[in-house]
């Protein structure tokens, strides 16, 4: 009896150490993605994103990619820096770049005055537009239309404040991750979902059974968050943005993942971080 | 340092938002309430399918094994997941049923106290056999021997006795229930933690997560303290020789 419980208690001792072994194996590559050479011997870009929001950062830990990854990895090979991305979660992203946990974030965030009293942003580097989406067939054209019905949205997203000053009397879900909110939709339990339009834009390709009803134009600009006093980060990925965006790498970035020209606006928009 | 306190510890900001707080706190409780007497009911019945006895029930007892093995392997998020993603596509169902609004709470409450019945039903029946099993056999066969049928010894003779040992074990099933109601966020019910992360999406500042935190001591503490007492008690018959027996 005694020896069949100590061989158990082996057991479960060895499973953990199995655990901590394979764990820890895991992320010595998790949290690094390659950046394509231009890194040489200079310190890594750590950046930290809310993966997955897709088409803007998607994939398994270690193949991370989408529009945001690829953009900030063609920065960091034009300022000499191989970009290394950390997921992480969107309501605390601006917290951990204040505190150090990364350098940067890139992660579909909108440049807002709330935003900017906790971090510094760099020049847009996207201009974005919220979509109402809706299931296909539904009633609802406009966002006007969904009040006082249930609606979903992702949670600390310029979505939900939307959701939140045009419905007034609506129920408003938020969840924690965006596709979460697109299954209610589909599931039916939710009645429209207010998303970054390319996300709803991606939720329509990939999923089907879901439209965009309305896209509202929020004069929404994303930008790349540094902590605050970052000023020489900041200044070199400015100007890794500008190149970028001046030999024709942006566009192919951005065509690629939204299959769409860039709106013109982006090639001279600028910003003032306070 | 002083970072970390104002993230983390700041009782002003504790303070405006205490009511806030608290209200969602009492999602949490009613969840795990209602969950409560639902899984051990639930429980109960797999408990009891499992012993029964001879050929003709072994379909049942594999089914219930089955279940409970199941059940308690599969993490409780990806339960709560499926439930609220997957139950609302089953059109055969009525829609009131699919994504039910009952006593006016919203469907996610609904889905997470069905994922969270289904798992701690399992949790539960596993304590209720323990309970059952360490009724000594002699038990059973003395009240079979004077003419009781199976479900007559259990019900008159065997689970009186288990009922009496079960509390403990149970408490801190019921304890871990009551933490994992917060899961229910995921699928977007406004629980403690999901307001306190709003709070932190809205502020940047994550005190209401400690004061949530707090609200959850306040409740489990007693209760483990409880835990304490039970055991000390069953302890106390064992030694005083009563008819309770632990292997």
């Amino acid at each position: 009896m005694r020896s069949t419980r100590l061989t158990a208690l082996l057991a479960v001792f060895l499973l953990a150490i199995a655990s901590l072994v394979v764990a820890g194996c895991g992320s010595s590559d998790d949290d690094t993605t390659g950046g394509g050479g231009g890194g040489g011997g200079s310190e890594p870009l750590t950046v930290g994103s809310d993966i997955p929001y897709p088409p803007f950062e998607q994939g398994k830990a270690g193949e991370y990619t989408g529009f945001d990854i690829e953009l900030m990895e063609a920065i960091g090979e034009k300022i000499g820096r191989t970009a290394e991305f950390q997921d992480t979660s969107f309501e605390t992203i601006f917290r951990d770049v204040a505190q150090g946990k990364f350098e940067a974030v890139i992660s579909a965030a909108t440049i807002t005055e709330e935003r900017e009293e906790a971090v510094d942003f760099s020049n847009p580097y996207y201009l974005s537009e919220q979509a109402v989406l809706v299931k296909e067939g539904s009633d609802i054209k406009s966002l006007e239309e969904i009040d006082g019905q249930t609606v979903a949205v992702q949670q600390g997203t310029t979505g939900q404040e939307l959701a939140k000053e045009e419905l007034g009397d609506s129920e408003i879900r938020p969840f924690p991750e965006g596709p979460d909110a697109v299954n209610a939709l589909k599931a039916g339990t939710v009645e429209a979902v207010i998303i970054d339009a390319p996300v709803a834009q991606n939720a329509v390709e990939k999923s089907g059974s879901v439209e965009i009803a309305e896209k509202v134009p929020t004069e929404e600009e994303y930008g790349i968050a540094v902590a605050q006093g970052e000023t020489e980060l900041l200044d070199e990925i400015n100007k890794g943005l500008e190149e970028v965006l001046n030999d024709g790498t942006y566009k192919t970035i951005y065509e690629k993942w939204f299959k769409l020209e860039p709106p013109q606006e982006i090639f001279n928009a600028s910003h003032e971080a306070e | 340092m002083s970072e970390f306190f104002n993230q983390y510890f700041d009782f002003d900001y504790m303070g405006e938002h205490f009511w806030e707080v608290l209200e969602a706190f009492l999602q949490n409780l009613l969840i795990f309430a209602v969950v409560a007497v639902l899984a051990l009911t639930w429980g109960l019945i797999l408990a009891l399918l499992r012993q029964l006895p001879g050929k003709k029930f072994l379909p049942v007892r594999f089914l219930a094994i089955a279940y409970i093995d199941v059940f308690r392997a599969i993490p409780i998020l990806i339960v709560i997941l499926l439930i609220s993603g997957g139950i609302p596509f089953l059109d055969f169902i009525p829609k009131e049923i699919r994504i039910p609004h009952w006593f006016g709470k919203p469907d996610p409450f609904w889905y997470g106290v069905a994922a969270l019945m289904l798992v701690y039903g399992a949790f539960s029946a596993e304590v209720y056999r323990a309970g059952i099993e360490a009724v000594p056999r002699g038990q059973m066969e003395a009240a079979r021997s004077l003419g009781m049928s199976h479900g007559q010894a259990m019900r008159n003779v065997v689970v009186p006795q288990a009922i009496s040992i079960i509390p403990a074990p149970m408490l801190n099933e019921m304890i871990s229930l009551l933490k994992d109601s917060t899961l229910v966020s995921v699928i977007a019910f406004a629980e403690s933690v999901l307001i306190s992360r709003e709070l932190l999406a809205q502020s940047f500042n994550s005190s209401a997560l400690i004061l949530t935190g707090f609200f959850f001591i306040l409740i489990i503490l007693p209760l483990a303290r409880v835990v304490d007492k039970l055991i000390a008690r069953n302890q106390g018959k064992i030694t005083r020789g009563s008819h309770i027996e632990v292997a």
